[in-house]
């Protein structure tokens, strides 16, 4: 009988719901330092998926580590079987369609499967010019499953149409993707809400999952397009004792997953409050 | 014929980047890029660059603070978790810096094509890409002339200049790296010229020893920079890890443009030795070396 944490954050939630979508044996790619994702795979390498092949940086199939906010490249590196570079990794796993996960996340996401890191406004006079996509606007199409993570669920970021279409998952249902060379799979977004789901091009996202507490009417009050509602939405599951013991003893003593979730004038507090701790652990400060 | 000697000092690299070149600039992420040639670019005044990175950070920001630039490319750049990159911003959204964003996947097959010599790489590209409609000159829509499938061309990339920085090199050149290389490699094959900084120049008998670290050889490498921390504030896996405490401090400072000049006269216009100090000197080198080493794996 599993036994279900009666305290934890919205950010383990998230964490042990994006931890699902890894299976045994998937080839589990890190882009850029998103702490969330990071502590989501290492959580799924410790538990139900040891054969799994995670990716960061040029480490490859890397020992799992404790995550800090600082020393996620050292870790991955001392403990990788292989190290390699950022083409070797391109024609390894994103060009033949080989990589399985590699959660993204964006400023803008739409009803079609574009996403937009690129700039809010007109693409030439920007209100805000965002990073850029790096990887994700052509990972989002080669890997097997789409999965973004949005910490805040809202009609800003999930629009109707994206001001720029960064990148797209372009190929949607089965098919269409197996034609053209690429496994089928999802697209899956978990928000602070809920768990969604696009599977077919012509269909729209599903609402797969309510988190404890949401209604299904929260998610549709914050999404700037038209979802499918099923008459009966299931409740995430949520965190075990055990994974919220492990998250906070194990993969992320720290309390990185959680940065994502700090209002923005609580964040450099937090963040300093966490290396301070990582200056404490090897014994400076 | 006496052995060739490639060291040189950081004030020698106005023999090879001049004004207008297009730099590549090594690293990704927080890690590895070459931040004292970096910051010695800055202090030499070379101006009208074009910089190339595939996923930059402080590395371009601080070029464009400094009012190095006139041209970007990239794919991404950002300080991760310290936020999106200020100078960055502030030169798009403000004056109009002009820039080619093209997906990281183009760059680094551009380079590639650069390096291999041929004009484009095709691949299964960004089809629906907003970005491959705004650039067209780096992105072509072609045919495969074997099965008439619709590709993406990506257009090679050929830069001027690349600078990296590395763990070490010996006197003729041939490059070591044990931790991140990013697209290092390929920018140093499809450059004209090449500039390594090096945390140590070591003797070609260290070199032998471990040739598997080696990653890039002398004929690829036209100067090697002796620079010891040379790409703080970033990383340089995995002998020590990025300076937090310092980016946030850089984050202060670019609040705005009249207070990031304070940055540039307290941190970049001194010789590289007071910046070392002015960062914290040997107690911060050894607490980042330090960081560096204590992983603990589950």
């Amino acid at each position: 009988m599993k036994q279900y944490a009666k305290d934890y954050t919205v950010g383990e939630l998230m964490c042990v719901t994006l931890a699902k979508e890894i299976e045994d044996g998937d080839v589990v790619v890190l882009g850029s330092f998103t702490p969330l994702a990071y502590a989501s795979y290492i959580l799924a390498k410790i538990t139900h998926a040891p054969n799994s092949c995670l990716l960061a940086y040029a480490a490859v199939d890397f020992r799992p580590f404790q995550l800090s906010f600082i020393r996620a490249e050292s870790s991955a590196t001392r403990g990788a079987a292989l190290m390699w570079t950022m083409l070797e990794d391109l024609n390894s796993v994103h060009l033949k369609g080989r990589g399985d996960v590699e959660a993204i996340s964006s400023i803008q996401a739409d009803q079609y499967g574009n996403i937009n890191l690129s700039v809010v406004g007109e693409y030439d006079k920007p209100k805000l010019r965002g990073p850029g996509g790096a990887g994700a606007p052509e990972v989002i199409k080669m890997h097997r499953k789409m999965i973004g993570y949005f910490p805040g669920h809202s009609k800003m970021t999930f629009v109707s149409k994206v001001d720029v279409i960064t990148g797209t998952r372009y190929l949607i249902g089965a098919q269409e993707r197996i034609k053209s060379g690429y496994r089928p799979g999802p697209i899956r977004y978990i928000t602070n809400l809920c768990v969604m789901t696009k599977e077919e091009k012509d269909k729209p996202f599903r609402i797969d999952f309510l988190h404890p507490g949401v209604k299904a009417e929260d998610v549709v009050n914050n999404t700037g397009f038209p979802l499918e509602v099923p008459a009966s939405i299931p409740e995430t599951e949520k965190p075990t004792e055990e994974q919220v013991r492990l998250l906070r003893e194990e993969v992320d003593p720290y309390g990185t997953l959680n940065f994502d979730f700090k209002p923005g004038k609580e964040r450099l507090g937090y963040l300093k409050e966490m290396l301070n701790k990582e200056l404490q652990a090897i014994g400076y400060a | 014929m006496p052995i060739e000697n490639k060291v040189g000092k950081l004030s020698d690299i106005t023999k090879i980047i001049k004004d207008g070149d297009k730099v590549a600039v090594g690293g990704s992420w927080l890690g590895g890029h070459p931040m004292a040639i970096i910051r010695e670019i800055i202090r030499s005044k070379i101006k009208d660059l074009t910089a190339i990175t595939v996923v930059g950070s402080i590395d371009i920001d601080l070029l464009i603070g400094a009012g190095c630039l006139k041209r970007l490319m990239f794919s991404f750049v950002s300080m991760e978790a310290f936020g999106l990159a200020p100078n960055f911003r502030r030169a798009i959204e403000k004056e109009g810096l002009p820039y080619d964003e093209i997906t990281g996947l183009a760059v680094i097959l551009g380079l590639e094509a650069g390096g291999r010599n041929v004009p484009f790489l095709p691949y299964r590209g960004p089809f629906g890409s907003d970005l491959v409609k705004y650039r067209p000159e780096f992105y072509k829509s072609i045919k495969c002339p074997f099965t008439g499938e619709e590709l993406i061309a990506a257009a090679a990339i050929v830069p001027d200049v690349a600078i990296i920085h590395a763990a070490r090199a010996d006197k003729t050149g041939n490059i070591q790296m044990e931790g991140t290389t990013g697209t290092d490699i390929e920018m140093m094959r499809a450059a004209k010229k090449r500039i390594v900084s090096v945390e140590e120049v070591v003797p070609s008998e260290e070199i032998w020893k471990h040739p598997e670290k080696t990653k890039v050889p002398k004929f690829q490498v036209d100067m090697v920079i002796e620079a010891p921390l040379g790409a703080h504030p970033t990383s340089c896996a995995p002998h020590y890890v990025f300076d937090a405490w310092h980016i946030m401090k850089y984050m202060e400072y670019s609040a705005s443009a009249e207070t990031f000049k304070k940055y540039i006269e307290d941190y970049v216009m001194k010789p590289e030795w007071e910046y070392l100090e002015a960062i914290g000197g040997m107690r911060q080198a050894a607490i980042l070396r330090r960081l560096a080493r204590e992983v603990k794996f589950l």
